[in-house]
């Protein structure tokens, strides 16, 4: 039979045929023999998931072992990105996670597209999902595609609010802060701490998160486990502060500033005797906040650090609503309302006449005053400046400074000749006003005064460790043209340090700014013979994984220390007369316990009437009271303040209190101090501290209110000077 | 019927004085083409383990029995097998007689699938019936080629006469242009080529080929202009021309093509071994148990298991070129050489993709793929060979 084809177009045919095979058996060859090794490591980054491990957080002692920073393993879905990166994927998928999950689709959707979440990482949808809920979905995972489980911890506070102030909270990382933790490797929705220890011991705290890579398939699904780097918990910190103090103190504080605002703070008077139209007749003390704090005098260690207003730390995890949270926490201007502030180390305050024991060093210790023992000044109640001429004075200079009002006769107090001591025990102003004169105007205007009371810890911050210290501010000249260029005061006013700054300076009023930890740390060097401390908070830091011991504590004695926070905790070391010292001292101890000064009449001292009821005895005290006025010097504007510090060695404690808007000195700050040392004494047992309820998310309290359960040890007569 | 035929012509045949020798050299069942079934059995082999490490993941995946696609496959395998031998056993002139019939029933199932066919990826491609999906398109590659060579090789000049090339392109253009309106591109162009071969062989001259090429490709450009081939078909020539495109309209093409080149490469010489393919196992590649199984097979047996299946395909593609030198009717030698171009092209067709060097187009790998519509088709048309090459002594 005849084949037709002619072999040409055979051939054709055959040598395609060879081409095209020929083709793809050098294409693959090149492939693998040539190319392979470059794809191959880019396949490696295909597919794997990288998942991060977070660390569990430090826990928190305080000084006792009681755990009051604790964690909770909770659980939480998430999606891997890659799964739902298709809207109509996603929308489908997230519709039947809105169910298990309990979360609208909207939040879910919020969600994956929010910045805060690393875009390399799995999506967080929910939070604390149940066990069930983590096993429906984990069972179900063919209709999850990319819904994993990952397990987190959550932060726990057993005993707030008490010391939620010093121990903080710990929050979202902040836009603004995000440049900074990413360089730091974390990732941009982890919590971080910022407040308190947690803040300023973040690095600490947090420990080093670890990851495990996943080899995944084309839709995400986990296929096995590649590697795996445990993450290494943080380290554990112990306090200083007790919290039996500590909510004793809070209590104490916030009885005390209860108190206050059921009394009259006084009607403001015309020359004439009749009320001042301009203001209503009844004005009760607002006493909105204020501050506690008990510092051991020889170690630096913080006891206790009390600030009011108070907020619960848990309302930082409760998972609530901005809205609910702007209804606790608003945004305010008004100084009085501020919650988030711990008012013992961002005060700023005038401090009154508990500064006088400064002003009295001062001029003890520069020569000043030249023979303290014999040095008397008479006061009359008032005091005229020597240094301005009597023309000056009538043009409307102000030339003449008065001491308060005595209650019984409605002028200004006459204490009579006083001595240093006595100065101090009644607290007279006009003796201060001439020392305030003289140290500048007989020492050639130098800052004699500022660089003193500097030496005690004033105008410098303390180095607590704890955020947000204000580091106080001392009357010069360089903090007047300040003042004046940021329009504090004006320009005419910050031309010059003029001798009236440094009467006002003298008597702790004025420019002078300080925090109540500054006046502790001050009274402590007092206390300790010219010792400056660096107060503190935290007592060590131990190695991660502190075992737990009795219920609610952690097993101190079975902990290893990694730091001790009290080493090199002495910030300067004065040198301080012995004679100036006792001087100082008995004036200070003589606040407490008279007596006073007779002139006229029998004038006590500031503190005599109200620590009658206090066991002097058990544990002898020295302090001093101070009255920082407020705005155009209203009587309800008067804050209270009080320090006073131990003189028993076996309990080496520095107590201080302020008491905004609260009153004179021994009438709001000092009972606060007095109950303190009472405890101290013995004679009070502080309540038991017990675990808080579980948080209600339906309350408007931003904490709970904290009473002492009885207020016994802070009656007493406060006295009707303002000291 | 010419079974029928075949078995009295054999029970007739006398025993000769030839010894044991009781059957006539010429008859079909002494000349069946061993090497051609070896080829075909290894093929189907290799594609059995490739389809199992492909389709794996994907079912553990969805909580299914891992080896629920591997014995569909296995059936589609034996049903193969069976359509081979009863093709076999049928003599090639009959079934020419019967050509025009097979070629109207594939025009009309053609037709049918545009409107009953079950849509997927928006292409209707297949009949759904329940256990089995049937894809015409492959059925029409069997009944086009035998019409087509017969109808070629009833003209035995040496020149191709015009009215014969008409006519062809005609019959060509019937089943082409409803496979390209489903829209299946890949099965189109095996369509095309298989006419292609058989018109250069049947003597069609230069000329006719070359005008019609070009304009092959002119309404192939003027197509995918007028948006009438689908988009998606587009953007894969379009990721084609440009693979490293970051464009997100071509990402999922790109990406598949990458991740299939990628599986290639790191297969390296020997491979990561069976069942350790890591893209494969990740189920990177979509598709890749039909459209992309030379990837699989690449990535776990390496160049030398790459090299085995080229090796497997060269003995095929040898083997049916001889059938077709050995033929000594022009039927059956036009038929060899159509279903030499058309397993070919599509092989160069489906593995030219997988590599990056063609266009996706979706075409199963012959005898490799998952898949029972073209493993059957398939195997027809290698019974249909083999039926040339058992009774070409007649």
């Amino acid at each position: 039979m005849p084949v037709a084809t002619s072999g040409k177009r055979l051939g054709v045919l055959g040598g395609l045929s060879l081409v095209l095979l020929g083709l793809v058996v050098t294409r693959t060859w090149f492939l693998q023999v040539v190319d392979a090794e470059g794809l191959e490591t880019r396949v490696q980054e295909v597919r794997t998931r990288t998942v991060q491990l977070l660390p569990e957080r430090g826990r928190i002692f305080d000084s006792d072992g009681r755990i009051v920073a604790d964690n909770e393993r909770v659980l939480v879905a998430t999606i891997d990105r890659a799964v739902v990166r298709d809207p109509a994927d996603r929308a489908e998928l997230f519709l039947r996670l809105s169910g298990p999950l309990a979360t609208p689709v909207t939040e879910l959707e919020r969600r994956y597209q929010s910045k805060m979440y690393d875009p390399l990482q799995p999506v967080p949808l929910k939070e604390g999902i149940s066990e069930q809920t983590a096993l429906f979905l984990r069972e179900r995972s063919e209709d999850y595609p990319g819904v994993d489980i990952a397990e987190q911890w959550k932060r726990e506070y057993p005993y707030a609010p008490i010391g939620s102030h010093v121990v903080g909270f710990m929050g979202a990382i902040l836009e603004r802060q995000l440049p900074y933790y990413r360089n730091l490797r974390y990732t941009p929705n982890e919590r971080v701490g910022q407040y308190g220890v947690e803040q300023t011991y973040e690095s600490v705290l947090r420990g080093k998160p670890g990851f495990v890579r996943y080899e995944v398939n084309a839709i995400g699904q986990i296929l096995r486990e590649i590697e795996r780097a445990e993450p290494e918990p943080g380290k554990d910190l112990v306090l200083t502060v007790d919290f039996d103090y500590q909510q004793f103190t809070e209590q104490a504080l916030e009885t005390m500033l209860n108190l206050r605002r059921r009394v009259d703070a006084g009607t403001v008077r015309l020359e004439n005797g009749e009320p001042d139209p301009q203001y209503p007749e009844e004005n009760f003390y607002k006493a909105p906040a204020g501050s506690s704090l008990i510092m051991n005098y020889n170690t630096g260690e913080v006891v206790a650090l009390a600030s009011y207003p108070n907020f619960d730390n848990r309302w930082f995890n409760a998972g609530i609503t901005s809205e609910k949270f702007k209804q606790l926490f608003p945004n305010t201007t008004d100084p009085d309302q501020a919650i988030m502030v711990n008012r013992a180390v961002s005060g700023r305050y005038n401090l009154g006449s508990t500064f006088k024991p400064f002003t009295a060093f001062a001029a003890l210790l520069t020569g000043q005053i030249a023979d303290p023992k014999r040095y008397k000044y008479k006061d009359e109640g008032t005091y005229k400046l020597e240094s301005i001429p009597n023309g000056r004075c009538q043009e409307g200079v102000k030339c003449v400074f008065k001491n308060a009002f005595c209650a019984s006769t409605n002028t200004p107090c006459r204490y009579g000749p006083v001595t240093v001591e006595d100065a101090l025990a009644v607290s007279s102003d006009t003796f201060f006003y001439k020392i305030g004169e003289q140290i500048l105007t007989q020492r050639g205007y130098k800052p004699i005064l500022e660089e003193q009371v500097r030496r005690f810890g004033f105008g410098a911050a303390t180095g607590i460790d704890l955020p947000y210290e204000f580091s106080g501010a001392l009357p010069s000249k360089e903090l007047k043209k300040q003042l004046a260029d940021s329009g504090a005061i004006t320009q005419e006013e910050g031309r010059a340090f003029y001798v009236g700054d440094n009467i006002q300076f003298s008597i702790g009023q004025g420019l002078l700014s300080a925090t109540p930890l500054q006046v502790g740390v001050g009274y402590s060097a007092i206390a300790n013979n010219g010792t400056v401390l660096r107060p503190h908070v935290v007592k060590y830091v131990l190695e991660s994984g502190t075992p737990d011991g009795d219920a609610g504590y952690a097993d101190l004695s079975k902990a290893e220390i990694l730091e001790d926070r009290g080493e090199n905790a002495v910030t300067r070391q004065l040198d301080i007369d012995p004679e100036a010292r006792e001087l100082v001292m008995n004036g200070l101890k003589r606040v407490i316990t008279g007596p006073g000064v007779d002139w006229d009449y029998y004038h006590k001292t500031t503190g005599e009437f109200l620590f009658k009821s206090y066991p002097k005895k058990e544990l002898p005290l020295a302090g001093k009271t101070g009255t920082a006025q407020g705005f155009n010097n209203l009587p309800w504007n008067d804050s209270s303040a009080f320090a006073a510090f131990s003189l028993e060695p076996s309990q080496p404690y520095t107590a201080v209190a302020y008491l905004e808007k609260s009153g004179y000195g021994s009438q709001g700050a000092a009972p606060v101090v007095k109950c303190i040392f009472t405890a101290f004494a013995g004679r009070v047992t502080p309540a038991e501290v017990i675990p808080a309820d579980p948080l209600d998310v339906n309350s408007n309290l931003v904490a709970k209110s904290q009473r002492l359960p009885s207020p016994l040890c802070l009656s007493g007569y406060g006295g009707g000077v303002r000291d | 019927m010419a079974v029928m035929e075949t078995l009295r012509r054999s029970t007739a045949s006398s025993p000769s004085g030839l010894g044991n020798i009781r059957r006539s050299m010429a008859e079909p069942s002494r000349n069946i083409d061993w090497l051609l079934m070896f080829a075909v059995a290894g093929l189907s082999t290799i594609g059995a383990f490739a389809v199992y490490s492909t389709t794996r993941p994907r079912l553990l995946a969805r909580g299914v029995d891992p080896y629920y696609l591997l014995q569909r496959q296995i059936a589609y395998i034996i049903a193969a097998a069976v359509a081979m031998v009863i093709l076999m056993a049928i003599d090639y002139e009959w079934l020419r007689s019967k050509a025009e019939f097979f070629y109207g029933v594939s025009l009309v199932s053609l037709m049918l699938v545009l409107v009953a066919g079950a849509v997927r990826g928006g292409a209707r491609l297949s009949f759904d019936l329940g256990i089995v999906s049937l894809q015409p398109a492959e059925f029409t590659k069997f009944s086009l080629l035998l019409l087509l060579a017969g109808y070629l090789s009833e003209d035995e000049s040496e020149v191709l006469s015009y009215h014969r090339f008409i006519m062809s392109l005609v019959i060509l253009g019937a089943s082409v242009s409803l496979v390209l309106l489903q829209p299946d591109l890949g099965s189109a162009t095996v369509l095309i080529a298989c006419a292609m071969g058989l018109l250069l062989v049947a003597g069609a001259k230069v000329r006719y080929i070359v005008s019609i090429t070009s304009l092959a490709i002119a309404s192939a450009v003027l197509a995918s202009l007028s948006g009438l081939v689908r988009s998606y078909q587009f953007r894969r020539i379009e990721a084609f021309l440009n693979q490293n495109s970051d464009d997100s309209a071509l990402r999922n093409v790109v990406l598949q093509v990458r991740f299939a080149k990628r599986a290639v490469a790191t297969g390296g010489l020997t491979g990561k071994g069976f069942l350790e393919g890591p893209l494969t196992n990740g189920a990177f590649i979509p598709v890749q148990s039909t459209d992309f199984i030379f990837s699989a097979i690449a990535e776990q047996f390496g160049l030398i298991g790459a090299g085995v299946t080229f090796g497997l395909f060269a003995l095929l593609l040898w083997r049916i070129w001889r059938i077709a030198k050995l033929s000594r009717t022009r039927l059956g030698q036009f038929i060899a050489l159509g279903a030499f171009t058309m397993i070919l092209w599509q092989t160069f067709q489906n593995i030219g993709m997988t590599l990056g060097i063609m266009p996706v187009s979706g075409l199963p790998l012959p005898f490799v793929s998952y898949g029972g519509s073209h493993m059957v088709a398939f195997a027809m048309i290698i019974g249909l060979v083999q039926s040339v090459h058992m009774r070409r002594l007649r």
